[in-house]
């Protein structure tokens, strides 16, 4: 202290004259020359030390040349000097503390230290340095230059003789204050350059931070542990090179290892109970998810073996659906499955755990073992662990599940595979017995009927309309699965809350629920799935326009109102079969009634329906009762504006707009302000309206059905263009062409049976004639015989009278008599 | 399959000046293909392949960082000689340019590297001088590079990455005079940083054996 204050009173000089700041600051920096003695230099910058805080832009000025001097003379030689000289620049550079003045000079000195690369060289060969205070001050000051002016410091970097092993070497330091700060360093050094990021890892990156998270205990390590998997996925990040290198060290299996999962498990070993079951808090939940997130990355990436990908995706699928893993880490799981996912997810079985009542998520049951896709419909369905906390509505859980159906659209992206699921919801007709339609979770979630009793069940509700998504999934732009679906008669689904409150089944406890035993209605032929889904939405719109629901209420009524017309406009979509199927079970009533009616609140369901309505009115090309002819009055009475109008007022609606690809989990309740008594019930409640993939199915089809609600009835198809509308038109003429003929052939067909019928007629009439007259002819020959034959006689007769009387003449004449010779002559040819 | 898949991992960079066929070179040893148009490597890119040394009766392991000849990635490339055990320095035997920055090249080796280093001169390219009409002129022979190879301590061999001649040759070569100088003590595993034997020094030994199996597809 005497030395101190001995300097201090050489400084102020003779005269005792107050001194400002700034002269005893330049005294200080003059003292930092080369010339003075290294115990003046020390003091000196121990005394710029004190003063940089309070007056950072004088020592900054004055000093800065002076101590950058002092770094690279001799810091490496004199360890108190270069601590004192390094937290001195520290002050100095700092950007983060004190007002916007000070964070400008914070920048400024940054600027002036790396105005050539010699400090930062400098730097990078101090690190080299054993010692603890100057690796430790050169760790936080490079932080704080790599924090101020990143991309400087990287192309200093890469100049640096010794950069590279030094900052490799820092990683390896027993120390683990020195240790944990050279990760935070490093994780500043490698952020966006390649270059960087390819040559530490040449330098065995990978191996130290490994070592590091290993030591620390993996996933259970703390702060530190996330810092080193940070670098880790930093050194990873769109680097390919890094990523073909990292395959080829024994490192990727330890990531599945950090989660105690096997790497080497096989497809039919089930995982193991350590690993479904852990304790979880929130560090060890953050290093997990940066471990997940690797192996998210490494599969995403090409070139990776096929085994690793299969193992990295069992891991996340496991993690996902069958661990007690926190929601968010699942769903983080669920969302870093591949979308081509190749994954035999029907073929994996899982065993899915519960946890025992009341134990704090200490006990927990263990589910009959299920299939992976099965568990994945389930948890979009009902939510983790049976729907456990379905009602609830958290956000976290809700977007797992939301993310669980993203999965299975994406399982179900090639059309094989939604026709065999489809199909499978199909009676079977094996073995000649077409018994009961099977009754998948699916199907029960999406034909439950709406509980238009008592109160709403918002789980329900969410399941419902979580089930209309799925669905919509199947059937999107293809026809072939429409039509299959079409076929689909569900077996009833009882109305009664008390059968489908809480009863949710899992496909774990075995085959669902046999559906209640044939009731009287016997007789009537089996409700369609679409009639269902119609009927079910006219219950729904019945149940929504009851005045005695509150505000909430009503709002659920409206998300399973759009739940149904969403996964009904994609189904009648270009389908003329099901759109004449709707509006034969009675769509068009359901649907106009709602788009005449709107209040300022709701604004999507008019918009909605607008839309189905334009749909059916586009594709109901189907000869039947309502015809285009039919809807078109109808369009015109409620006013094509009015229609577009209330379509338009979709895109407005805060619902629709913030909907994106990876988010469709919205806070509840979006746009609040126009209805003032919502209010989550719970803290961070969630709701879900749309998926982005109507969204996009309505962004690119709107327009179609706004135009459509101008053509005429006889008009084609407005969505047709080109060669498509060609195309129409041809099968059109063809269409009519077929059907005249058809009406030909019948009235033809009827012609020759009425022909074929009449001449069957005649013919028995003609024979019976012939035969009563070839009767009579028999008869009159045989009078004729008998008439020949008196004839005959007669002649005889007339003979004998003759021959009589020619002797009578004879004799007459003899006996004198005059007799007349002519009669003689005639021979009796007149009497 | 069963048991260890390689003895040593070896850390190779190849060097040399622009346009020489580097990236061609480690891509005729990891894939036996040729590229047509390779694209300048920006940076450095990494590829790897199993080789066995029959004198040896070892399988080894060779990990090749391709660099960038070009001159503003030089001071990067520079970063990389000091971890590796061998060092590909390569020329095309149609440029005589190429040749001649060879021994800048050099100069940056041995200011860098480790100086038990295994450096090799590749002559690529040779079949662009096969004996056909209107091939490309020869512009450096092989005597002359042979001689400067050896004035200078170095292996050497001539290859074509087109079409394969001599280039496995090459990594063949120096891996066996990288062996043999381990067998001669010249490194111990703790000081080169380019040489690994196949037990993991480090403590990440959970799932070795498993990890062996795997990586030999």
């Amino acid at each position: 202290m005497e030395f101190l204050s001995q300097t201090y009173v050489a400084l102020r000089g003779p005269t005792g004259a107050p001194q400002t700041p700034s002269d005893t600051i330049g005294r200080l920096s003059d003292r930092l020359s080369p010339a003075t003695l290294l115990a003046d230099r020390r003091a000196a910058v121990l005394a710029l030390k004190g003063l940089s805080r309070d007056c950072k832009h004088d020592v900054g000025d004055l000093a800065l040349p002076g101590l950058l001097e002092v770094l690279s003379n001799d810091a490496e030689v004199d360890a108190d000097i270069g601590k004192a000289v390094l937290e001195t620049l520290q002050i100095l550079c700092d950007a983060e503390e004190g007002d916007a003045a000070s964070k400008e000079l914070g920048f400024k000195h940054t600027d002036y230290v790396l105005a050539n690369e010699k400090a930062t060289h400098t730097l990078f060969a101090l690190l080299g340095d054993q010692n603890f205070y100057t690796r430790f001050a050169t760790l936080q000051y490079l932080s704080t230059l790599l924090q101020n002016r990143r991309q400087l410091v990287q192309g200093y970097f890469l100049k640096a003789p010794t950069g590279t092993g030094s900052v490799v070497s820092v990683l390896e330091d027993k120390r683990e204050i020195i240790r944990n700060e050279a990760i935070s360093m490093v994780q500043a050094l490698i952020s966006q350059s390649p270059d960087i990021q390819k040559v530490l890892a040449f330098e065995g990156a990978f191996e130290k931070l490994f070592n590091i998270v290993m030591q620390e205990g993996g996933i259970e390590g703390g702060a530190v542990s996330s810092g080193a998997l940070a670098c880790v996925d930093g050194l990873l990040r769109f680097n390919s090179s890094n990523q073909s290198y990292f395959r080829e060290t024994p490192l990727p299996p330890v990531l599945c290892s950090l989660l105690l999962f096997p790497p080497n498990l096989q497809l039919r070993d089930p995982a193991p109970q350590e690993f479904a079951l852990q304790f979880w808090d929130a560090q060890k939940q953050t290093n997990a998810a940066l471990a997940v997130g690797i192996m998210g990355m490494l599969i995403g990436s090409k070139g990776n073996s096929a085994q690793e990908a299969s193992a990295f995706t069992r891991c996340l699928v496991e993690i996902a659906l069958a661990s007690n893993a926190p929601t968010p880490l699942k769903t983080q799981a669920l969302r870093l499955l591949p979308s081509n996912l190749s994954f035999p997810l029907s073929e994996l079985t899982l065993t899915p755990y519960m946890p025992v009542p009341e134990t704090n998520g200490e006990e927990w049951d263990r589910l009959e073992p299920a299939s992976a896709l099965d568990v994945l419909v389930e948890l979009a369905l009902h939510g983790e662990y049976n729907g456990l906390e379905g009602g609830k509505r958290i956000k976290d859980e809700l977007e797992l599940r939301t993310a669980a159906v993203a999965v299975f659209e994406n399982f179900v992206r090639k059309e094989e595979t939604r026709q065999a699921i489809v199909q499978a919801m199909l009676p079977s007709d094996v073995a000649g017995q077409s018994g009961m339609p099977p009754m998948t979770p699916l199907l029960h979630a999406l034909t439950a009927p709406p509980n238009t009793v008592s109160t709403l069940d918002p789980a329900s509700v969410t399941s419902t309309h979580l089930a209309t998504l799925l669905f919509s999934h199947l059937l999107r732009s293809s026809s072939r699965v429409k039509s299959l679906a079409r076929l689909i008669t569900p077996s009833p689904v009882s109305a009664l809350p008390d059968q489908n409150a809480g009863t949710f089944f899992v496909p774990a406890d075995g085959p669902p629920p046999a559906p209640p035993p044939d009731v009287a209605d016997d007789d009537e032929p089996p409700q369609t799935l679409l009639q269902i889904l119609s009927e079910n939405l006219s219950l729904s719109f019945l149940s929504r326009s009851r005045a005695s629901t509150s505000d909430r209420e009503s709002r659920e009524w409206d998300r399973i109102v759009v739940g149904y017309l969403c996964l009904l406009s994609q189904w009648l979509w270009e389908d003329p079969q099901s759109v004449r199927e709707f509006l034969d079970a009675g769509g068009l009533g359901v649907l106009v009634e709602p788009i005449n009616q709107t209040t300022e609140v709701d604004t999507i369901v008019p918009a909605l329906c607008a839309f189905l309505l334009g749909i059916c009115y586009e594709f109901d090309r189907e000869p039947g009762e309502i015809t285009r002819a039919t809807i078109y009055p109808i369009l015109n009475r409620l006013g094509v504006d009015t229609l577009i109008g209330r379509m338009s007022r979709l895109r407005e609606d805060e619902r629709f707009k913030a909907v994106g690809p990876d988010a469709i989990v919205l806070p509840y309740p979006t746009v609040s302000y126009l209805q003032p008594s919502l209010r989550a019930e719970a803290e961070d409640e969630g709701e879900v309206w749309f998926d982005w993939a109507f969204v996009d199915f309505w962004k690119s089809n709107y327009y179609t059905v706004q135009r459509g609600f101008s053509t005429e009835p006889d008009q084609l198809s407005s969505s047709a263009s080109g060669q498509n509308a060609e195309a129409t038109m041809l099968i059109a003429s063809l269409r009519d062409v077929i059907r005249n003929q058809s009406q030909e052939i019948e009235n033809l067909q009827r012609k020759v049976k009425e022909l074929s019928a009449s001449n069957g007629d005649e013919v028995a009439s003609l024979k019976a004639e012939v035969s009563s007259l070839s009767a009579k002819l028999l008869q009159s020959e045989e009078k004729q015989k008998d008439v020949e034959k008196e004839q005959e006689d007669l002649l005889v007769l007339l003979d004998e009278v003759t021959t009589k009387r020619k002797k009578d003449k004879a004799r007459l004449r003899e006996a004198g008599h005059e007799v007349s010779e002519d009669e003689a002559d005639d021979d009796g040819s007149d009497e | 399959m069963a048991g260890i898949t390689w003895h040593y991992v070896l850390k190779f960079i190849i060097t040399g000046d622009a346009a020489v066929g580097k990236s061609s070179l480690l891509i005729r040893l990891t894939d036996q293909r040729f590229l047509l148009n390779p694209d300048p490597t920006l940076g450095v890119e990494f590829g790897s392949k199993l080789i066995t040394i029959p004198e040896e009766n070892k399988i080894i392991k060779l990990q090749c960082w391709d660099t960038a000849g070009t001159e503003s990635f030089r001071s990067i490339t520079r970063s990389y000689y000091r971890g590796a055990a061998g060092c590909l320095l390569v020329y095309d035997v149609t440029s005589r340019k190429s040749f001649t920055n060879a021994r800048s090249w050099l100069a940056d080796v041995r200011e860098h590297a480790d100086p038990h280093l295994t450096c090799i001169l590749v002559g690529n390219k040779v079949d662009l001088c096969d004996a056909d009409a209107g091939a490309k002129r020869r512009e450096v022979s092989t005597e002359e590079a042979e001689l400067w190879a050896q004035e200078e301590g170095l292996l050497f061999v001539e290859a074509s990455a087109k079409s394969g001649q001599g280039v496995e040759d090459a990594f063949v070569k120096a891996a066996s005079d990288i062996l043999s100088k381990i067998r001669r003590g010249v490194f111990d595993d703790n000081r080169s940083p380019g040489v690994k034997l196949s037990k993991p020094h480090t403590n990440l030994t959970m799932e070795t054996g498993a990890v062996k199996q795997r990586c030999c597809s």
